[in-house]
């Protein structure tokens, strides 16, 4: 074999291991979406929609106590982590630069991002649940919304400084404030970018179930009371599919797909605004 | 010793003994400049790269102050007072001596509010007033009849000559004494950069007019007075012709013949 035989033969097996190590990866992803696809799409019915949770053999039962519950904590937490997000992204980029207090605060970010989120849960559990003696849908949104201030920050960060600094120039040229800089000309200029983080960070967190068990708990009814304990699709789906009940499991279930496609759906709108973004350029 | 001649119109700005030094640099970028900027007409600064010109431009606006730990010495006389106090209104500075930079800064937003953002900024917003205003900008800056029918449309749409004119009818809109011009066709090809120098050439009977450039022809074609700077010195002040044809120093006679730069 010549050497450059030998080079194209490697180049092959490289090839065809790396191929085949993709396939196997995304084999299983194919596996657990399909199978939740499948068992998912068969537990769906109307009554998902209407009922709320009832004990096991009841026809009447369903999910809307969860998906309620759900679009109040995650809508609470985006409430919380989308201003002090964006906000302390905007200091980073805009004032803090390359600071050392700046670069702690991105280090510390990052940290944060990577934090068990049980961790964040038991937290918020410390902070809130026990000095309000209970449960409440208020702690589980800041729990979500702190989780969510990492990624939406540090995305924020990044947009920002995509943004030329030219342009900030030419804005402070015509004798504009900084405050007015930021926000006609940055915050305009990273607009797209801001907003995929933004989602990226709600179908993050809406995937969560540690950090809500030690703060909105669960509730197996329909309630809109902050005060008290909330259910959400990620701990009902928990409770269900551990459950002996083949009914419970089924709900458990739709559950499953119907969170599992707002979180795609999510994912796949921020992809397309960024690639709207990219091609208007 | 640097020859500086002296002026026959009024001054618009008055550089005296001028010395600037970046953040943590040890010596200082430009050194004792001394230079009068006519009122009226277009003064070109001339030089190798690093030789200061550009420092020196952004001087004028304070553009330096974004960038905090640079340091002013000197004076720069505008109006009888020194823009150099740190007690200077910037923003105020900043709508009297407005600024093109070399590549296209279009807003991202319409071709109107890119006009309208200075006066807007100002606090104007009469909407016949804003209309009116950005129409003539436009119109002054020689861009009216390619955007009429599309004010509303993005800026970022527009090539990038006509970015760059849409830059300079958004810097005269808001009625400036002096427009600062750092290489503003740089980034331009052949034809928009003619139809640039003709309209520069057109501002000055509203505004002074201070144009950095990297090409010499470009200096010779609009300018009437030219400085020649070399390593953070201003080595020769002149009238355009007399000193493309007969430089008075040594240095700026080697420069304009290609020997070094």
């Amino acid at each position: 074999m010549t050497a450059v035989q030998k080079r194209i033969f490697i180049n092959k097996l490289a090839l065809i291991f790396s191929t085949l190590s993709a396939v196997i990866a995304l084999a299983f992803l194919f596996w657990i979406l399909g199978i939740l696809v499948m068992k998912g799409v068969s537990a769906l019915n109307w009554n998902i929609f209407i009922y709320e949770g009832a004990p096991p053999g009841y026809a009447e039962s369903g999910l809307k106590h969860a998906l309620v519950g759900q679009l109040i904590l995650v809508g609470m937490a985006t409430g919380v982590g989308v201003p002090l997000g964006i906000l302390a992204g905007t200091y980073l980029s805009e004032y803090g630069k390359n600071s050392k207090l700046a670069n702690t605060i991105r280090d510390i970010s990052d940290i944060m991002m990577s934090a068990p989120s049980i961790v964040i849960g038991a937290f918020v559990y410390a902070v809130v649940v026990i000095p309000m003696g209970h449960f409440s849908a208020w702690a589980g949104a800041i729990a979500l919304g702190i989780m969510m201030i990492p990624i939406i920050l540090r995305t924020t960060d990044d947009m920002l400084q995509l943004v030329p600094g030219t342009l900030r120039e030419a804005a402070f040229a015509l004798g504009a404030p900084k405050y007015k800089v930021i926000m006609d000309v940055v915050y305009r200029g990273a607009k797209a970018g801001i907003l995929t983080g933004v989602l990226l960070g709600v179908a993050r967190v809406a995937g969560e179930t540690a950090p809500l068990l030690f703060t909105s708990f669960n509730d197996n009814f329909f309630t809109t009371d902050l005060n008290q304990a909330m259910p959400s699709l990620t701990v009902t789906m928990f409770n269900y599919a551990t459950s002996p009940y083949e009914d419970w499991q089924q709900l458990g279930w739709a559950a499953a797909f119907i969170l599992s496609m707002f979180i795609l759906g999510l994912n796949i709108l921020g992809r397309l605004i960024l690639l709207t973004r990219k091609k208007g350029k | 010793m640097a020859s500086i001649i002296d002026i026959k119109e009024e001054c618009a700005l008055h550089v005296r003994n001028f010395d600037f030094t970046y953040k943590g640099a040890s010596a200082p970028s430009l050194k004792k400049i001394t230079m009068p900027i006519a009122k009226n007409s277009i003064t070109a600064l001339i030089g190798p790269s690093g030789c200061g010109k550009t420092t020196l431009l952004r001087s004028f606006n304070r553009m330096h102050d974004l960038y905090p730990g640079n340091k002013y010495e000197g004076e720069i006389l505008f109006d009888g007072r020194n823009i150099l106090d740190p007690k200077e209104d910037l923003i105020h500075l900043r709508t009297r001596i407005g600024m093109i930079f070399q590549k296209p800064t279009a807003f991202p937003m319409s071709i109107y509010d890119n006009v309208a953002y200075g006066m807007r900024l100002q606090g104007i917003k009469n909407k016949t007033e804003l209309n009116d205003r950005v129409e003539k900008a436009l119109k002054d800056a020689a861009i009216w009849k390619e955007v009429s029918d599309r004010l509303k449309h993005d800026a970022d749409g527009l090539s990038g000559g006509q970015q760059q004119r849409l830059c300079i009818a958004r810097a005269i809109a808001v009625e400036p004494e002096v427009l600062l011009f750092d290489e503003p066709t740089s980034a331009l090809d052949p034809i928009s950069t003619q139809g640039i120098e003709k309209l520069i050439i057109e501002l000055k009977d509203r505004v002074s007019i201070i144009i950095v450039t990297h090409n010499m022809q470009q200096a010779a074609r609009v300018s009437d007075y030219t400085g020649f700077m070399y390593l953070g010195d201003l080595i020769e002040l002149g009238y355009t012709e007399e000193l493309f044809v007969t430089p008075k120093e040594k240095l700026t006679q080697e420069y304009i013949t290609g020997k070094f730069g």
